[in-house]
This record gives structure tokens, C-alpha cells and sequence, in this order.
């Protein structure tokens, strides 16, 4: 039985029957006339218009398999190229006159507006060509039949018009899926499901199985928690909730496809909140065994450029971490207050001490002509420790680095007010050197003069002004 | 002048500025200053375990080759911080573009951890060294010669430098304490020389710190080695082989950001930690861990995110911690 509750409720309970249909009575009846007549008919194809999910593609189907027709299909996304449509024209055209005695054909082109969205040029004169040559009857569906771009099938398409469903027959409908699913359905949750279905049957069904399946029942408090209004996409908090109690690959896959994250936040949600969610410590493994898994596939992509890997990182960072509760499986809906990542957070508070961190790095670097990153690993904590231990050693090799206020921060935490006070006591008795030494150039020049200027006096001099530019630079 | 006002780290400050000054890598340095005697050279690859004079050996041959003047004919560039091979070209040929004075022969371009380059990119370098061959020279440094591609390394005069021997390291150490009038005792001098494993620039750093303590004592040598490694590390440890996932999570977020540490510093802290007597595991958990590291190194190698990496390992820990508490 648990294997049969894994098909999408929308594929199980699709129409078998052309009664089945749900309303559409003027339709049917149209197509039956239609291809009750052909090939004696003023148009070889019918072109089904309508909004999402009022049964355009279910009727199609239902004929099929009530009136035993082999269904060619097409999906817009099949026939992007004339190449394609093309072949199976042939395919349908040649089968048919070789075994005129199998099974009768009936080619399904559906969401052609898809065709002429696309830039694909020559897709719909490849439809159009098809028309002309088929020998089987040709359906097509779109939602929008009035796009100028679809003008071109006018001439040689019948229009049939499917109208929105009403709301009763969803809940009709619904009913009947809940009696045989042996859902305990309640009528306002129903009612809530169905306003929001706005007419689209496949929506409905998709959200009831959204709220009832693996529950049990159908409750206005689930449907409301689970089910958001269409247009408006899950926050943050409902897309982990709907995530991890998540049953099925594809409730967790819906649950990015629908979320104002992209799978980056989320993945840094997830690495904040499993732990919070999962309790059993080899769930939260196997749930983070599934992020890291994934976040490789995201390092593979920037590394490679190839985004085709992306499917596969967002498959093991929603179905990976969904279906990791396998110890503990009630963890999955233990009502849980979801944490903002941290990391965001402490990444904006600490932006400005990791770029004076950098900036550091960078002096040592230059200074010790190595990497930054070796400075930062290597260097840094030595100097750290000098500057945690040693007030006035560390405020001399703030000078003699030229190292800012905020470095000396960094470095010695708590101790930076011992090591600022010495490095202004520094600065002063600096200042006073400099000028000394300003008011002792004359006297030097001259003797430099006499002698060769190679002389201690000369480097000593030298050496001055470069400590002062250097307190200059970090002040 | 008898008090000094400022500082400079000792490792720069007793770097040797000329060849003549260098006391180790004879060989090799014989041979430089053969170049500097014909002006003219190769370009060359200096290969060797870090702290062992390469980046000093570059310098200086700069140095002697240009005197005081040296720096305006040296482009230094680091593989490590440069953004991508372009940045590199761009740089190169910005400098190399530039007029030689009469008496120079050509510039020189140091490009220090050459290793850490992409084979690809290394193709693109091979390009830009014969591009400008005429009128530049290069020096590239590298840990691991064999990271350098070959036609690289065919169109280099190779020299590999050797780690120091103690009593070498050990003598450039008590050297520069009597330079600094700084009392030293030789068994914190032989702790250093264990400590950093015979990279003399890390031995520098570490008695600079023992020094600024007062002496160089055994006993402060490892006060300096306790402050440079944070305890941190041990104490996400011990939180995660306690089960305290969360706990160790934070504090591993902690050290990542006060300190700034990289995935990998952490990775290989941890690695050092498994293997110190300190940790009471099962002795046949640390190769278990060892292996969980490297796989996580490895993730991140193939450019995985740090944190999300971490957390992972630290997740299991805590079950193997788990495990461990319920077995005992």
C-alpha cells in the first residue's frame, strides 16, 4: 500500500474515462463529434483552450483510453526544435499506413504557447506543416489561444474552449479523492484548499496531498499552516517546517521550489537549524553528511561552471536532509522555533574586524614577504601572544609596524589600553626626538659634509624619521 | 639612544640582506653569486621546506645584483594572494614595461608559493616568463618541486634547499639573542628548534614572543606556544566527543571568527590535537578521526565551504562520542 501512496495524487486519480472529466460537457461532445469524422473534417487538429488545470490534457487522455487510441505526446519542452516535431510526424504518419490494423493514433502537442515563447524558430511552422501532412487526428492545448504569436493556428486548428472550473466541482472532486485515500477531511479545510485552487484541479489535488498525506486527515489548522496563497511565496521558517516534515523526495524538492531562500540561504539555514529539528544524533549526521554532500556539488559548480550539477546539490540539500530522520522520525514535525543563521550575523557584525584583520595580514605579509594567508596563520597568534603578554613590547611593534588602534584591538583584546597609553607615551617622546632631530639636521648636514656621509649618525637619523612617518601613517 | 621606541619583527630584522651574509644553503649560494659576478642568470626555481631560505636567498640575490637601488628593479608577487593568473600578466608586464637603465641587464620578478597555482595557470605563466624573457627574470619559489609542471621546470635552473640542521637553526638563534641582549638558555633554544620543526623563520617568531616574556626559557617557550594556539580547538573537541553538538558548533563559529582561522588551519589544529597525549580517546579512535579530517580536507580542497564542512565533522564526533559514552 505504501508504495502506491508514493504517485502523486494527480497522476493516480487523473481521469480515466471521459466522463470523469469534470464538467466541460460542451467539449466533450465537440471533440467526440470531431473524431467520430476523421479525416472528413474541416480541420485536422483542435486546438483545447483554458486556464491551468481545468482538464485540458486529463480529456485527451481520457479518449485515449477509453476509445483505445495510442497517445503520441508532446510537451512544449519536447519540441523546442522543427527537427523534432518533424520526426514525429513521420513516426506518426508511416506507423499508421504500415500496420493499418494496430491501434489507432492521436498526437498530443500540449502547452503550445510554450512553443511560441520560446525563440525557437520553426516550431510552429513545423506545427503547422504537421497539420497539413498528418494522418492522425493532432490535439493541442494552450492556455492563452489569443497570443499574437499563435495567430497562425487559427487557420488550421478548431478551437475548443474549456471553461474554469466551478468551485463545487472541486470539492467533488476532493471528496472523492479523500474517500478513497480514507482521509478524514474536514469541510472548511476542503473550503480553504479549494478558494485557493482558484479553478485549477491540479493545484487542489496537489495541496490536499500536500496537507493529508501521511497524516491522516485533513484539518483547516494544517491546511492553513502548510498551504500558503499561490502567489505568495513560503518565508524562511514555513519553507524549513514544510522541508522537514517533508515524507516524500517530492514535498521536499517542492519545498525550495516555492521558498523566497535560494538554495544558498537555505543552505545556510539548514546548517543552522538541523540540530534544532533533529534530535537523534545520527539523524543530525546523516542530515549534515546530506547539506555537505550537497555543498560539495555547489563547490564542484564554481569550480567546473558547470551548473548541470546543480540539480543534484538541491537534491541533497532538501530530500538528503528531509528523509535523514530515520532513528527518530517524529522529530520531523516536533514544532520547532527556526533560528536566522547565525553566521549572517556575525558575518555583518564582524565585517569591519575581519577587514582590519585583512589589512593586517597584508602589512605582515608585506613586512615578512610572505602569503597572507601564511601571516595570518602563522604569524598572527605568535604576535598575538605578545600582544596578550607584553604591553610595552607589543605597543614598540605597533610602532615599528605602523599598525592602527584597531589592529592593536584585534591583537590584544582586553590588554589594548595598556599597550595604547604606552604607544601615546611613545608618540610624545617621539614628536620630541623629531624635532630635535629637525633642529639637528643643519648641524648634521654639515658634518656629513666634512666626513663621508657612510656614517652611524647618518643611519641613526634615518632611522628616526622612518619611526615617526610610521606613527604618522597609523594615527 | 639606548631605550628603543619601536619594534620590527625579528624575522625580518635579522633577515640576511645580501648573499655574503647568508650562513646556510652553501652551495646554492655559491652559485648565485656567480650570477651576480656575471650578471646574468637563468630563471630559476627554489625549492624547499618553508623556512629554509628560499624567500632570503630571492632577496638577497636581488640585492646584490642592483645594490641599495634593489627594490626598484624586483617585482615580488605572491601566487597565493594574487587574484587569478590576469592579475599576474597584468603585473608583469605593467613592470617589465618600464626602461632598464643602461647598466641593468634585466629585471627580476619573485614569485613566491608557485606551487599553489593551478596547472592551468602554470601553463599561462610558462607563456608570460617567455614573453618577456628579454628583459625580465624570474624567481619562483615553491614548497614541492613537483607541483611545478614540467616545462617550467625545464626552463629553470633548479635549486632545492635543504632543511636546516639543528645545530645551525639553534646557533642563528642564540646569535640573534646576544644581537638583542636577551638571556637564553640552549634547552628553550632545542624546545624552539622541536617546535617549529626546523622552519627558522617560525623558530624567529617564537623567540622573539619567549623573549618578550624576559627570557627564553623552556617554560616560556611554551607559555608562547599555549598563547599562539588557542586552547579553542581542544575545548571543541572535548564538546563534541561529549555529545555537546550545539556547544561545539558555536564555538567552532567563535574561532573562525574572532581568530580569523581558515577551514584548514582548524582542520590541521585538530589533527595535531588527536594526536597529543592530552586527549583521552581510545587509541584506535584517532586514526578514525585522523580519517574523518582528511576527508573533510579533502572537501574543502575540492572547494566545499568551510563551516558547513566543520560542522559536519563535528557532527560526527559527537556520535562517535556518543558511542563511546555508552560503550564505557
Amino acid at each position: 500500500m505504501s508504495h502506491q501512496l508514493k504517485i502523486p495524487w494527480v497522476i493516480k486519480y487523473r481521469p480515466r474515462k471521459v466522463e470523469d472529466v469534470i464538467n466541460q460537457e460542451e467539449a466533450k461532445s465537440k471533440v467526440l463529434e470531431w473524431l467520430k469524422k476523421w479525416p472528413n473534417v474541416t480541420k485536422k487538429a483542435l486546438l483545447f483552450y483554458g486556464p491551468p488545470g481545468c482538464g485540458k490534457t486529463s480529456l485527451v487522455e481520457a479518449i485515449s483510453n477509453e476509445f483505445g487510441y495510442e497517445l503520441l505526446e508532446m510537451n512544449a519542452s519536447d519540441f523546442r526544435r522543427k527537427e523534432d516535431i518533424e520526426r514525429v510526424a513521420v513516426r506518426a504518419s508511416t506507423m499508421q499506413s504500415l500496420f493499418a490494423s494496430g491501434k489507432k493514433k492521436l498526437i498530443l502537442l500540449d502547452e503550445v504557447d510554450g512553443v511560441a515563447n520560446k525563440e525557437d524558430v520553426g516550431g510552429l511552422e513545423a506545427i503547422e506543416h504537421l497539420v497539413k501532412v498528418t494522418k492522425v487526428p493532432i490535439i493541442m492545448t494552450a492556455n492563452n489561444p489569443w497570443d499574437q504569436k499563435l495567430r497562425i493556428l487559427r487557420d488550421i486548428a478548431e478551437f475548443v474552449q474549456f471553461r474554469k472550473l466551478e468551485k463545487r466541482d472541486l470539492m467533488k472532486l476532493l471528496h472523492r479523492i479523500c474517500n478513497a485515500e480514507n482521509l478524514h477531511c474536514d469541510e472548511d479545510a476542503l473550503d480553504y484548499i479549494v478558494s485557493r485552487a482558484e479553478g485549477d484541479a491540479r493545484a487542489a489535488i496537489n495541496d490536499l496531498q500536500a496537507v493529508g498525506e501521511g497524516f491522516g486527515e485533513v484539518t483547516l489548522e494544517r491546511a492553513k499552516a502548510i498551504l500558503r496563497p499561490r502567489d505568495k511565496e513560503r518565508d524562511p521558517f514555513e519553507t524549513l517546517k514544510l522541508l522537514f516534515s517533508s515524507r516524500y523526495a517530492w514535498q521536499a524538492r517542492n519545498a525550495l521550489s516555492q521558498s523566497q531562500l535560494d538554495y544558498e540561504q537555505l543552505k545556510l539555514w539548514l546548517e543552522e537549524n538541523i540540530p534544532h529539528q533533529y534530535t537523534d544524533m545520527e539523524d543530525v549526521l546523516r542530515a549534515y553528511e546530506a547539506l555537505s554532500k550537497s555543498d560539495i556539488y555547489l563547490g564542484r559548480i564554481v569550480k567546473s561552471g558547470d551548473w548541470d550539477l546543480l540539480v543534484y546539490a538541491m537534491d541533497l540539500m532538501t530530500v538528503g536532509v528531509a528523509l535523514a530522520a530515520i532513528n527518530n522520525p517524529r522529530d520531523k514535525d516536533k514544532w520547532t522555533k527556526y533560528t536566522f543563521p547565525q553566521r549572517i550575523s556575525i558575518m555583518s557584525k564582524l565585517k569591519e574586524v575581519r577587514s582590519v584583520r585583512e589589512d593586517l595580514a597584508t602589512i605582515l605579509a608585506k613586512h615578512l614577504h610572505t602569503s597572507a594567508s601564511t601571516a595570518k596563520s602563522d604569524v598572527l597568534p605568535i604576535l598575538k601572544a605578545m600582544f596578550v603578554s607584553n604591553p610595552e613590547y607589543a605597543a614598540k611593534l605597533a610602532i615599528g609596524l605602523g599598525l592602527s588602534e584597531k589592529m592593536i584591538e584585534i591583537l590584544a583584546g582586553t590588554n589594548k589600553q595598556a599597550i595604547l597609553d604606552y604607544y601615546r607615551k611613545v608618540e610624545e617622546l617621539l614628536e620630541k626626538k623629531a624635532s630635535e632631530a629637525l633642529a639637528g639636521t643643519k648641524k648634521l648636514k654639515q658634518e656629513m659634509k666634512k666626513e663621508k656621509p657612510e656614517t652611524e649618525k647618518g643611519k641613526e637619523k634615518k632611522n628616526t624619521k622612518d619611526l615617526f612617518s610610521f606613527t604618522k601613517k597609523s594615527g | 639612544m639606548s631605550i628603543t621606541t619601536s619594534e620590527l619583527l625579528w624575522a625580518e630584522k635579522y633577515r640576511p640582506k645580501s648573499l655574503k651574509e647568508m650562513v646556510n644553503q652553501e652551495d646554492i649560494v655559491k652559485r648565485l653569486m656567480k650570477f651576480v659576478e656575471e650578471r646574468n642568470m637563468p630563471h630559476v626555481l627554489f625549492a624547499g621546506p618553508p623556512g629554509t631560505g628560499k624567500t632570503t636567498a630571492a632577496l638577497a640575490l636581488a640585492h646584490d645584483m642592483y645594490g641599495e637601488d634593489w627594490r626598484r628593479y624586483v617585482l615580488e608577487l605572491n601566487a597565493s594572494d594574487e587574484r587569478g593568473i590576469a592579475v599576474i600578466r597584468n603585473k608583469v608586464k605593467e613592470f617589465a614595461r618600464s626602461k632598464l637603465p643602461g647598466d641593468i641587464p634585466f629585471k627580476i620578478v619573485i614569485l613566491d608559493e608557485a606551487d599553489n597555482m593551478t596547472a592551468d595557470a602554470q601553463q599561462a605563466l610558462r607563456r608570460i616568463m617567455e614573453m618577456f624573457v628579454e628583459t625580465t627574470r624570474f624567481i619562483l619559489i615553491a614548497n614541492y618541486a613537483s607541483k611545478i609542471i614540467d616545462p617550467i621546470q625545464s626552463r629553470c635552473a633548479a635549486f632545492r634547499f635543504t632543511q636546516l640542521r639543528k645545530e645551525d637553526v639553534v646557533a642563528r638563534l642564540k646569535w640573534i639573542c646576544e644581537q638583542e641582549k636577551v638571556i637564553c638558555y640552549p634547552d628553550g633554544l632545542e624546545a624552539i628548534y622541536e617546535i617549529s620543526g626546523g622552519d627558522l623563520r617560525k623558530a624567529i617568531n617564537i623567540l622573539q614572543a619567549s623573549a618578550s616574556l624576559g627570557e627564553v626559557t623552556v617554560s616560556n617557550v611554551y607559555k608562547v606556544v599555549g598563547l599562539a594556539h588557542p586552547k579553542e580547538v581542544r575545548e571543541i573537541l572535548n564538546l563534541a566527543f561529549a555529545s555537546k553538538f550545539i556547544e561545539a558548533r558555536d564555538r567552532l563559529r567563535d574561532l573562525m571568527v574572532t581568530y580569523g582561522l581558515s577551514g584548514i588551519d582548524i582542520l590541521k589544529q585538530m589533527h595535531r590535537e588527536i594526536f597529543s597525549a592530552d586527549l583521552k580517546i581510545p587509541e584506535d579512535m584517532r586514526i578514525v578521526i585522523a580519517d574523518n579530517i582528511g576527508e573533510i580536507q579533502f572537501r574543502l580542497v575540492e572547494g566545499a565551504d568551510d563551516e558547513i564542512q566543520l560542522t559536519a565533522l563535528l557532527a560526527r564526533l559527537s556520535l562517535l562520542g556518543k558511542k563511546l559514552q555508552s560503550k564505557s
